[in-house]
Formats: structure tokens, sequence, C-alpha cells
């Protein structure tokens, strides 16, 4: 499957712009649009470890910095070490005499031969867990330092808004009028307001910290370096020292095991509607999804079956292969790409339509405003205002015209248990012989007629493309229709055909 | 489940992201180190090639690869959801606009994050220090770039910037190496960044005033691949980084920016410079680098063309609670981290609304209140 659908033949063009093969396109059931891994959002669902596969809540993971408690990396080859053990004797406490065996554990690398002994890590007694943790020599500075700034930071804000409340001069003459004078009295002598309102000094004193101090000396080249010969085996690469950005070690002996990094379990939501296209099960060791609104399940798909030698300015057959892969049937009928003009109109459409669909939600959004103000409590459980990418033009120079069929092609349903069933197959269909060549089960094969163009010799293969429009039974219930409804989808497909023949003289 | 994250009541930690020519830091604000360092590049999804993110020959093409590059940082490295989340970028003063631009409408319109908070390379490494003023010099891979900060402010009328940094190191190493192993045609970019990493090294003053006279250091050989063996002289090894100290027909090294910056600056200036000389960068991690810049510095102060015009007597240079190449995205974390992050970011709604990016060389953006009636 992978072969058939991975090369770029047959690609289908997504609402954002992007050819992509059908395997690599989703269908959005609640726009019915197709979306592709570029224009849909994606977000990170859970956090697992690559090595055990345990999963971690998002929560958990972001407090062990990503990284899986269990398991360790080579510092030396990125790979996963694994714990060894041995039996050591040493001597029996109680009898000299005597010794015990008892089993000792290490870290070593099944890739690399790096154990953890070569930098001299202790054994451990127990086979999970216990190995020293490296702290960043600097970090008790630098979150001096991250205090520091915050409560400056905050001063400065206090600042700025106390600027705010400053009342205008003018209106100083009221304050007789109004019985303020004591008030005022009290503020020119330079004494406190009374009362507690407006805005105390909260934030107390700045937390002093000792400014760097600059100093004459540097690090200066080790006096051996001159002579000293270099073993290549002991200083360590960049990669190794990029592994772990806080130490960077220069030295094989300073490498240690860091954890292993996590990984994460991706799900995909449309942009408009905001409806998953993709969800994965939470499981680490389960490839199922959830929601999997893959193309391949509800657009009809193309196949080239054979195509005849392709000559400049010459008609050859091209057959494809239909396959209709919903439950209900279909309708296809092909229609030739639309102009550059019609394109750009309907671009445009496309996007007064996501203008529109965005003032919506942000009236929407005003009304839910004035009825609570959670939103301006917690401003991350209101909606922000979402900006996203317009539609790109479809990018590619067509080096074929192609003659398509006049009349539409039914597709049955498809039938699972058809796969097994050989007895003869009678269909309804008044089929044109012309563009029908044959049937099976949801499948027909087409008959479309490709003439390459001047510029396929320059471009080297023969790329056509039309719009198929097929009928889609919309299953999904929503307030408004409870019964499913049948509507006319398109699509522009681009079919590369192949190189042309007698090009290479 | 992503559910109990940043319910409302604790904000959602934001990112920090440090693009840079060669390598791009990426992380959590807040925290004392990045995440991961990767190499700038990415697989082009057209040609399916990995070309790095900076050669770019279009403003599309930037986008694409934008696109790929930053979903891989997100997805891969940080395991975040970028959606509704801040980021603070880290960028130098002199970053083209088509870039910013570029990774703003990346960054809002695809990746849909609440806002951005563009942060100074050169001015937010001094938040690592606790200190106001520091000449800060950046040696990274295209260039080496100097901005003097003092009291907070960049002195943007000094700055230096000389294409003397880790690309200009590469390409003489390689020059050095296919002259000498002659049957080789060509060395990948990443054979001789870890050639020179793993075996070179800045050589003294003393040194590299008679570099005909004194002893070799060792040679060293060199197992391309794990096979192809590569001899490496040790002429060459302790040779390659004089390209940032030789003088060119301008008579300009990586040493005399500091000073010549020095000058531009006003005379009061001078003296507290001159001793919070922070240098940071990755190329800056080159064994003996600083070394021969304080020495370089002191033997310059010597020639008539500096002696006449600075009265220095001594440098000093900071320590930095970090590598040399993060120090950058340590200070955007530390600035990330605070407040400032919801006070002075642009937010998704002021991008729509104005639909364009604040910047510094924007007269429209900086300048004060007052003038800006007058214009």
């Amino acid at each position: 499957m992978a072969f058939l659908l991975q090369p770029d033949i047959v690609r289908y063009n997504c609402t954002c712009g992007s050819l992509k093969p059908i395997s690599r396109i989703y269908f959005c059931r609640h726009c019915l649009k197709i979306r592709c891994g570029y224009c849909v959002c994606h977000e990170v669902d859970s956090h697992y470890c690559a090595n055990c596969l345990e999963n971690l809540p998002s929560s958990e993971a972001r407090l062990k910095k990503n990284r899986c408690a269990a398991c360790l990396d080579c510092p030396s080859c990125l790979n996963t070490v694994s714990t060894r053990s041995t039996n050591i004797s040493t001597q029996n406490p109680d009898d000299p005499n005597k010794t015990v065996t008892r089993k000792a554990y290490y870290l070593a690398c099944g890739f690399c031969r790096w154990t953890s002994r070569d930098v001299g890590l202790p054994d451990q007694t127990v086979a999970t867990g216990g190995w020293p943790e490296r702290e960043n020599v600097h970090a008790a500075r630098i979150s001096s330092l991250l205090e520091h700034y915050k409560v400056l930071a905050l001063r400065e804000r206090q600042e700025k808004e106390r600027k705010k409340f400053i009342p205008r001069r003018s209106y100083l003459h009221f304050s007789d009028k109004f019985g303020l004078t004591a008030m005022m009295a009290r503020k020119r002598a330079g004494l406190p307001t009374l009362g507690g309102v407006g805005i105390k000094d909260e934030t107390g004193s700045i937390p002093d910290i000792i400014p760097s101090e600059a100093v004459e000396e540097v690090d200066s080249l080790p006096a051996d370096i001159y002579i000293k010969p270099v073993d290549l085996a002991q200083v360590t690469t960049l990669s190794q020292r990029l592994a772990q950005p806080e130490f960077q070690p220069e030295l094989v002996s300073d490498l240690f095991p860091a954890h292993k990094h996590l990984m994460i379990k991706r799900s995909q939501r449309c942009r408009s509607c905001e409806h998953n296209v993709s969800k994965p099960e939470y499981n680490p060791g389960s490839i199922k999804f959830k929601i999997q609104l893959a193309a391949y399940y509800h657009v009809p798909e193309i196949r080239i079956v054979t195509c005849e030698l392709l000559r400049i300015g010459q008609e050859s057959q091209l057959i494809i292969r239909l396959c209709n892969p919903t439950q209900h049937q279909t309708v296809i009928q092909f229609l030739p790409l639309p102009s550059a003009e019609e394109d750009l109109e309907e671009r445009e459409k496309e996007i007064e339509e996501k203008k529109k669909k965005q003032a919506e939600k942000k009236d929407a959004e005003k009304t839910s405003q004035g009825r609570d103000d959670v939103s301006i409590l917690l401003p991350s459980l209101s909606r922000q205002t979402s900006i996203s990418e317009d539609p790109r033009p479809v990018n590619v120079k067509l080096t074929g015209d192609v003659i398509l069929p006049s009349s539409s092609v039914v597709l049955p349903p498809r039938d699972d248990a058809a796969e097994y069933d050989d007895s003869g197959e009678t269909y309804h269909f008044q089929d044109d012989p012309k563009v029908v060549m044959w049937r099976k089960a949801n499948k027909a094969a087409v008959k479309i007629a490709v003439v390459p163009l001047d510029s396929a010799t320059e471009a080297g293969h023969v790329l056509v493309g039309f719009v198929m429009k097929y009928t889609y039974v919309n299953t999904m219930a929503t307030l408004d229709q409870k019964e499913p409804q049948k509507v006319d989808l398109k699509v522009k497909v681009f079919i590369n055909a192949g190189k042309t023949v007698g090009a290479c003289t | 489940m992503p559910l109990y994250e940043g319910i409302g009541l604790t904000e959602k930690q934001a990112v920090v992201i440090d693009i840079g020519a060669a390598y791009t830091k990426f992380g959590f604000a807040g925290e004392s180190g990045p995440r991961c360092i990767v190499r700038t590049e990415i697989k082009c999804p057209e040609t399916k090639q990995v070309k790095k993110v900076l050669n770019y020959s279009s403003e599309e093409e930037l986008y694409d690869l934008l696109v790929e590059f930053i979903h891989v940082l997100y997805f891969r490295h940080l395991l975040v959801s970028p959606k509704d989340r801040r980021v603070v970028i880290v960028e130098s003063l002199l970053c083209p606009t088509a870039f910013r631009e570029t990774l703003a409408k990346v960054l809002f319109r695809h990746f849909e994050v609440s806002s951005i908070l563009f942060v100074p390379s050169h001015l937010v490494s001094l938040c690592t220090l606790g200190v106001n003023t520091a000449l800060v010099l950046d040696v990274g891979y295209v260039e080496a770039i100097l901005i003097p900060v003092f009291e907070g402010v960049p002195v943007l009328h000094a700055w230096q910037a000389q294409p003397r940094a880790a690309e200009a190191v590469q390409s003489s190493l390689k020059a050095s190496l296919l002259n000498i192993n002659s049957e080789k045609e060509d060395f990948p970019e990443s054979t001789i960044e870890d050639i020179k990493v793993r075996t070179c090294f800045v050589t003294s003053l003393t040194r590299a005033t008679q570099l005909e006279a004194v002893d070799q250091p060792p040679d060293v050989v060199y197992r391309e691949g794990g096979s192809e063996i590569v001899h490496i002289p040790g002429k060459v090894r302790e040779t390659v980084y004089e390209v940032l100290f030789e003088q060119d027909n301008d008579q300009m090294s990586v040493s005399t920016m500091i000073l010549d910056a020095i000058i531009k600056c006003p005379i009061d200036m001078r003296k507290p410079l001159a001793e919070n000389i922070l240098v940071i960068g990755g190329t800056a991690m080159a064994p003996g680098f600083k070394a021969r810049l304080l020495d370089e510095l002191k033997h310059l102060l010597q020639q008539p063309k500096y002696a006449s015009r600075l009265a220095l007597k001594t440098f000093k240079f900071h320590k930095p609670p970090a590598k040399e190449n993060y120090v950058a995205w340590l200070g955007g974390a530390i600035f990330g981290g605070t407040d400032m992050i919801s006070t002075r970011s642009l937010t998704k709604e002021a991008y729509v609304k104005h639909s364009s990016l604040p910047d510094w060389a924007d007269l429209s953006y900086n300048c004060r209140e007052e003038d800006k009636i007058s214009l």
C-alpha cells in the first residue's frame, strides 16, 4: 500500500493550496473540506517514553523536563543504554575471612560499548534508578537573577499603572468644594494618604543581587597544548556536547548518561470548525485512533492503471481506476480545471467566508462576555481571535491537455464481502463503453485521453489536471438537520502521467 | 492530559527562541538552560534536501522553511502546543526586516501564538550578569557583532560588525586541508566543523607573531567517517583561528572592533566599557580565544594608532553563568521569565490591528511622545 500511495503520481489539491497524495490528506466531515498536515492545527496529545512505552500526564512530563524517569541515553552515541548486572565479591563485615557475593548494576551501551564504569560512576545495588543527577552549577545564581528582575519588572509595571491614576491638576480647585482639603494637605506634606484604596507598594524591597564582577584574568590555554598529542577518542564531538546544552562536556571522561527524551502523540484539529480530524488513543502501545478522518475513507481514490506511450502533441489513452470508499453510492463527474480568474475568485470567496465566520465568532464572544466576566478574569478561558493563513494558489505547471469523458460514472457503495464474492457480477448501470472499461464491486476503470504539450520535454514529465466532482452523503447530524444529506463536492486532481517518448533527443 | 495545563490560573510557560545562523537555541522562559541546541537547518518540503533556514532565496521560501523548522522544534524538542502560548524571540539588532516579519507571520498565522516579545540579544545578555553597562561582542557563525550597552541603553552609533566568525575559520581550515590532502576533492561542512571543534585552538599572541620559528604542535590523524584518513598538521591546528585576529587592508580585526567601538563612545563611557567586556557566541568557546583577545587588546594599546587616542589601562572580562553559545538565550529566558512578557509583548490583536511589526529603526515606534506630535 505504501508503495502504491507514496509516490506523488496522483495528487489532490487541499483547500489550503498544497498538493498531496490521498494518503496524506484529511477530510473534515464537519466542513466537508479537504485538509492536510499543513493547514490543520497540531496539538500535543500525550507524552510517552519511546523505550519503556510509559504514558506520562503532561503536568508530570513538564515537571520532569520531558524526560523519562527510568530510561537513560548513552552520552556517547545517544542510543538507549541498558542496565547490566555482575556479581562482585566483597568481604563479609562480620567474618573477614569469608567473602559474600552480591549483585552490582552498571549501565552499558550495546552500540558503542560505553559503560558507566568508563566515567567512574559507582555501581548501583538496585537495578532501577539511583543514578546520580547532575545539577547546573549556575542554577542558584540564575534563579537569584531571575528573582531580582522579576521584582524590577513588577515595579515598573506598577509605576506605569500608578501614572494612570494621577489626578489632573486642573481639577484641584474642586478639592475645597468636596472637602478634600485634608487629604490634599497630607499629600502636600508628603504623608501617605489615608485609607487603603489606591495602590500600595506591595513589591517590598528589590532582592539584592551581587552584580557580576569583571576580572582581568581569563582562561588561558593549557600549557601543554603545544606539545601534548591529541587523542581524538578522548575529545567529545559537537553533537555529544550539544546533547547536554547546560554542561557541554569537552572530554569523554565528563560524559554522563542523560534521561531519555519523551515523545508525543499528536492530535490534529481543523482550524475552521475546531473539530478533530485525527486523534490517537492515549495508550502509547496502541497504533489506533479515536478519530481518524483520513480522506482515504471519504474521497474517491484515483489510481493509474495503464497509460499509452506519450508523444508530444498526440492523443494517448490513460486508464485510471476510481474507487468509492464510502458506504453510499457516489456519482463522479469530470470537469476541466477552472481558469486563473475563476480560481482567484474562488479563493477570494473562501477568504471572505473565513472572515465572516470569524466575525460571527467575535460577536458570539462579545455576547458571552456581557453575560459573565469569566473571560476577563481568566483570559485563557476565552477564545482568542483567530487569524489563519489564507489559501494559496496551486503552484504547478501543467504540461499536458486532457480530454475528459462527458458522461458521469456511478460507483456502488463499498462492500467488504464483495471482495470474496466470485459469482458473476451483474451491474445495472448504463455505462458508456467508451468511458468505462470494466467494473468490479465499488471500483471502475475509466478512460481519459492525454495530449502532452511541448513544455513536457523540458519538465521531463506530463502533468495533467482536472476537477473531480463527486456526490458525498453527509451523515453528520447537526442541530439543523438530522437526516443524511447528499452534497456535490469538488476536488482538483493532478496526475503525473509519466515521461514522453522520444523526449531524449 | 492537556486539559490541566494552564487552566487560566497559571499562565502557560513562554518559550524562548534564539535563531542563529548555525545553531538555534530553544527552551522555556525562566529556565537555566535551553532544552535543545540544534542546527538551523531543515529538510526542504519540495526538494527533500537538507537546507539551512537562513539560506533562503525568497520570503515565500523562508516562510515554508520556517514553518517546517519551528514545527520540528515544538513537536520534537519542546513537546508543547504552540497555540496560545507566548514567544520570546532573541534577535540581533541588525536582523533583516524581511526575516523578522516573516518569522512573526509564521508564528502568528501558522502557529497561532498569543504574543511575541522581540528582545535584542546584546542587551538581554546583560541580564545574565546583573549589570547595566557592558561592551558585548557576539562572535557567532557568519559575523562578529559588537554593540556597547551603557546603563541599559545600546550605544548604536558605536556598533561594529565584521565577517570574522566561525564561517571564516571553517573556510580557511577547509582550504588548508584541501591543500594538504590533495587526493580529497571536498570536505563536508560537518567534518570541517568537527575538526575545528576537536583539534584546533587559538594560539597565543607571542607565538602568532613568529609562527614560522616555533615548534609545531603535534599532528593529528583524523578518521573521516571512521575509515578515510585525513592528516591535520599541527600548524593548521594552530593557525586556523588567525583569520579572526589578522588585520585586513582596513586594519580591522576582532580585537580592533573593541577599541574602535570604545573610541566612538563618549569619553565618560570608555573606562566602564573597557572594564566590562562580555564575549558571547559559539566561536568564543574556542580554547584560548579570550586570552588571545586580551593580549591583542593590550598589544594594540601600545600601537601609535590607539596609544594617542585611548588612555585605558585595564580590560576586564565578565564570566556569564552559562556557556558562551547560549548566553543570549539565557538573557532572553530571564527577561521572558518576568512580568515584562505581559507588558511589552506584541499581542496577536495588536498585530492584526496594525498588521506591522514594531522595529527600532522605524520612527513611528521609536521616538519620544513629544517628538511624535511634531512628526
